[in-house]
């Protein structure tokens, strides 16, 4: 038996067509450019006319920063959940940990007389500690994630609504305004860059920051291997000394971060937080994320796709009404994108790499 | 744990100190014996089949000596030294490598990624310490190609391989990262005839770079050729041990259990033919034992 | 090759999905620019008062002659809220309807609608705020003197002790309507006292006011805020065989309110009459945009309301409340 490498006859070379087509953010790619050529279709006819191409706004440099800013919150919980479901587990939480620590943010500041980034952290460190505590109980009690993190949800919304107004009497914390003016520190959650007719959000910087953090973690880290391993088989990777409780809780607390970072956002750009913020935002994370090629079923994914996934998202949710649908056809329309952009995901995924799963 | 060095030339033949010895291991499960007073030893180079039918506490004595579960009574040696198992992470520390049958590797992931797991190759430092991908792809091959395994691609994934190559991975795997003993689990209960073939090629390479291996299995045929001694169990009671050299196949075969049972089969079966014939049911055909 | 192929095959399809929900109109030389509002409201699509704002708007598109697209947010969130406002800025329409739940959180968008030369009127709410904004009119009830109004009948009507059913607190314009309630009553001597419930959920709604009845037996009177508190209230009463004894009366119009204030089992409505809250903007922005820039109310507010349904008009109101119009 040859020790070199030799030229093996059951290897064929792909062309770099299906070699592209075989990575796992490959379908959400097609699937965005799919729904950038839909709602820009319109304007076709437009070559050479800029007054024609920008008619219904969404290639204007307004209405891009607008499906920018509507995918990057999105973007940034579809990263953090991204990985969380390669390493096996869901967390339905992190909506209402956007409305609960967007609260303690409020609150913090308004009630408490908090400087804003004094109120961030302790914002981040409450996220930490459920979201520890998430990956605790999911660990310990051997229960689906799925149920754990439902019971926290409620529990999560629950409390902010219970305490909120306990401590003030009302279900929304206003005027921050007066605290947030001209602060540095809330500029870097809420301004926006200007680079000529763009207004680019902060919300758009962060998002790219998280997924090339995700991304960087997943395939270039010991502990991104840890967390292939903890989704592909818990079991195999406990016997060969991966820590797999430590990587789940680890995860569990990356996605409640990310709910954290989004409600921060959210807050210093409002001004105000409310009981009800990030209500359904866990299933347009998961729902990005799947989009993006990562399996319910874990050890498989990508947080590029999860990228392109929540692009695709956003691109849909204010193309929607610029195409004109009306409002009350918005979810149906919302409902069978989505549904085609797993689907034609998932189509993508089997052609590239043959394998039937 | 360190990557081994070439063993090859002082393997070759056993040192006198054990690898690993189990000393009248028992274990029960409630009210059930599992296992009693098991003995066996393993030595450097050598290769121990463990057989018995179904049922017979190959499992259990097995998740013994790889640190699932403590035993109730007995001891186990390792290199002379009478060792607790707190975990099968210890086991594995301690050098036992044990490869179960649902084969401990994860499909999604590509080989060089399997075959590191636990153990991963980095560059750089401090916050910047990397996964080395191009080293875990490169040594998986090497270390494939020494155990005599011509795997295509490393970073191809795991579910694409046959079942042979992937407990030929797990076997590499354990190999290389310094495992003293390699127990195996039911390796080619799934297998073909020819990929069984391959499987147990790779236990003589590992053999051949001085493991120690237990190799339990309910296959004769397969135990014969690669093992040099036996250990039989049935119901929990060690029937006997035996070297190669004191016992044919069929005696094995027998001592297995069912031997008897296969002759008294037999003889039914030639009762009802005859039978048959006699009172001339149907045309001769229906009669005809099927051989 | 299949692969190829099955990608041409897709892109097709989306071509032609695109094709099906693409506007139909695009500039071209020599024609009339179409006139398009686009309306943001934080009314759910599901709640059937923000639903006769709808028809109002769609009757006024008809009858101007214009293009109105009306968009809200799934759940009352200000966050998403300015994001449509943002959409529709960007869509560059001839004239933005808002209304205006939070002028705090919706300032930064309607100030770029603004300073984007997009003239924008405000409806329903926020009739105390939208002038620091750069709006322009105002179509509205303002909320403290309907509940004003509301307070005065109620005293009138002999009511000492009343609770006043808030379902959004926080929506300015619903803790002001609270607010002039309890004062009018106070002026004559009664207090009213504030409970929260839920929007959503009609079963912990009911299970709220009946256990506030039950805590204080010397309540004689009750005002909701709308019919997601008004129904569930009708239902507590009832359950707690106590209807007609207790001086009911409502903000706005629903089926099962007039219907009750017909049979005398409900004192009062109060009607902001919502319908011309998405009529009449649509009205005036057209008016706006065709002959440079006339504006009625001379930057006030237009008041739709408050307008009292009782036991005398409630048959004809009825009629026009099936139809979507009350």
């Amino acid at each position: 038996m040859s020790e070199a490498k030799r030229q093996d006859e059951r290897v064929r070379t792909r062309n770099p067509l299906q070699a592209a087509l075989s990575r796992p953010s490959a379908g959400a790619i097609i699937a965005t450019i799919i729904a950038f050529l839909v709602f820009t279709w319109p304007l076709w006819e437009c070559v050479g006319d800029a007054q024609a191409c920008t008619a219904n706004g969404f290639l204007t440099p307004r209405g891009i920063s607008n499906w920018l800013e509507v995918a990057a919150q999105v973007g940034i919980l579809a990263a953090a959940v991204t990985l969380l479901m390669i390493g096996g587990e869901f967390d339905l939480s992190v909506g209402s940990m956007i409305g609960a620590a967007g609260m303690v943010l409020a609150l913090s500041i308004a009630e408490f007389g908090l400087d804003p980034w004094m109120a961030a952290l302790v914002a981040f460190g409450f996220a930490l500690v459920i979201g520890a505590l998430n990956g605790w109980l999911v660990t310990r009690t051997g229960l689906p994630s799925f149920i754990v993190t439902l019971g926290m949800l409620f529990l999560l919304r629950g409390a902010t609504i219970g305490i909120t107004r306990l401590l003030t009497d009302r279900t929304q914390v206003g005027g921050l305004r007066e605290f947030t003016d001209g602060d540095m520190f809330v500029q870097f959650f809420a301004g926006d860059l200007i680079i000529g007719d763009f207004s680019i959000s902060a919300s758009v910087f962060w998002w790219v920051l998280v997924t090339v953090v995700a991304w960087w973690v997943l395939t270039r880290t010991t502990f991104g291997n840890w967390i292939f391993g903890t989704g592909g088989n818990a079991t195999a990777a406990r016997n060969v000394g991966v820590p797999v409780r430590g990587v789940k809780i680890s995860l569990f607390m990356a996605t409640a971060a990310s709910a954290a970072l989004l409600a921060c956002i959210q807050v210093f750009t409002v001004a105000s937080a409310d009981v009800l913020r990030g209500e359904q935002k866990e299933l347009e994370a998961i729902a990005a994320s799947v989009i993006g090629g990562t399996l319910l079923t874990g050890g498989y994914g990508s947080p590029i796709g999860a990228f392109f996934g929540a692009l695709m998202l956003g691109m849909t949710k204010v193309g929607i009404p610029l195409a004109s649908i009306p409002a009350e056809w918005y979810f149906a329309v919302l409902g069978i994108v989505l549904l085609v952009g797993v689907l034609l995901s998932n189509w993508v995924r089997r052609r590239g790499t043959g394998v039937r799963s | 744990m360190t990557t081994a060095t070439n063993p090859v030339a002082e393997s070759a033949t056993s040192s006198d100190v054990p690898l690993i010895e189990a000393r009248s291991l028992t274990k029960y499960f409630g009210n059930v014996i599992a296992i009693q007073d098991i003995s066996l030893e393993v030595r450097a180079g050598e290769v121990v089949c463990l057989l018995g039918d179904n049922g017979a506490g190959k499992s259990t004595l097995i998740k013994t000596l790889s640190g699932v579960h403590p035993p109730d009574s007995g001891e186990i040696v390792l290199s002379g030294e009478s060792v607790h198992l707190a975990s099968p992470r210890d086991a594995l520390h301690r050098g036992i490598a044990t490869v179960y049958q649902d084969l401990a590797m994860c499909p999604l992931m590509s080989v060089s990624r399997n075959f590191f797991l636990g153990n991963e190759p980095t560059k750089g430092w401090g916050p910047f310490k990397r996964f080395d991908n191009e080293a875990a792809d490169r040594i998986a091959l090497e270390e494939m190609h020494r155990m005599g395994i011509d795997l295509r691609n490393t970073s191809q994934a795991v579910g694409t391989l046959s079942g042979g190559e992937r407990q030929s991975v797990a076997i590499a795997r354990a190999v290389h990262f310094g495992a003293k003993v390699v127990i195996l689990d039911e390796p080619t209960s799934a297998l073909g005839v020819k990929e069984a073939a391959i499987v147990l090629r790779y236990i003589v390479a590992a053999q051949a770079r001085g493991l120690g291996v237990i190799l339990i299995t309910h296959n004769v045929n397969h135990a014969y050729p690669v093992g040099e001694r036996f250990v039989i169990l049935d119901r929990g009671q060690q029937i006997g041990t035996f070297e190669k050299e004191e016992l044919p196949r069929e005696e094995l075969l027998k001592l297995m259990g069912g031997g008897a049972e296969l002759d008294k089969l037999s003889h039914e079966l030639e009762e009802y033919a005859a039978e048959v014939e006699q009172k001339g049911l149907g045309n001769s055909d229906v009669g005809t034992p099927v051989s | 090759m299949q692969l190829k192929k099955g990608l041409v095959g897709l892109i097709t399809v989306g071509l032609l999905a695109g094709a099906t929900v693409a506007p139909a109109a695009v500039l071209a030389d020599g024609h009339e620019k179409d006139i398009r509002i686009e309306v943001v409201s934080h009314g759910q699509a599901s709640d059937p008062f923000w639903s006769v704002v709808q028809n109002g708007v769609n009757a006024a598109a008809s009858d101007m002659g214009v293009t109105a697209n009306y968009s809200a947010p799934g759940t009352f969130d200000m966050v998403a809220m300015g994001q449509l406002i943002d959409t529709a800025v960007a869509s560059q329409p001839d004239g933005i309807v808002v209304s205006l739940p939070d002028a705090d959180a919706l300032g930064p968008a309607i100030e770029a609608a603004v300073a984007a030369g997009i003239p924008v009127i405000s409806m329903n709410s926020g009739s105390d705020d939208y002038a620091a904004l750069g709006i322009l009119s105002h179509v509205g009830q303002t909320e403290y003197e309907a509940g004003l109004g509301g307070g005065t009948r109620m005293g009138a009507a002999g009511v000492t002790k009343a609770l006043c059913i808030n379902q959004e607190v926080g929506n300015t314009a619903l803790d002001l309507r609270c607010q002039g309630f309890a004062d009018a009553l106070g002026a004559v001597g009664g207090t009213s006292e504030v409970i929260a419930v839920d929007l959503a959920d009609p079963a912990a709604t009911q299970a709220t006011v009946e256990a506030a009845l039950t805590a204080d037996p010397e309540v004689n009177g009750v005002l909701t805020l709308g019919p997601t508190g008004a129904l569930p209230t009708l239902e507590a009463l009832n359950s707690m065989g106590m209807t007609g004894e207790i001086a009911l009366a409502t903000f706005d119009l629903a089926p099962e309110v007039l219907q009750a204030i017909a049979d005398g089992t409900m004192l009062f409505a109060i009607d902001q009459q919502q319908f011309l809250q998405g009529y009449l903007p649509i009205v005036m922005l057209t008016l706006h945009n065709q002959f440079g820039g006339l504006i009625p109310g001379g930057g006030g507010v237009v008041l739709t309301g408050p307008g009292f349904v009782t036991a005398d008009n409630a048959e004809a109101v009825i009629d026009l409340s099936a139809e979507g119009i009350r």
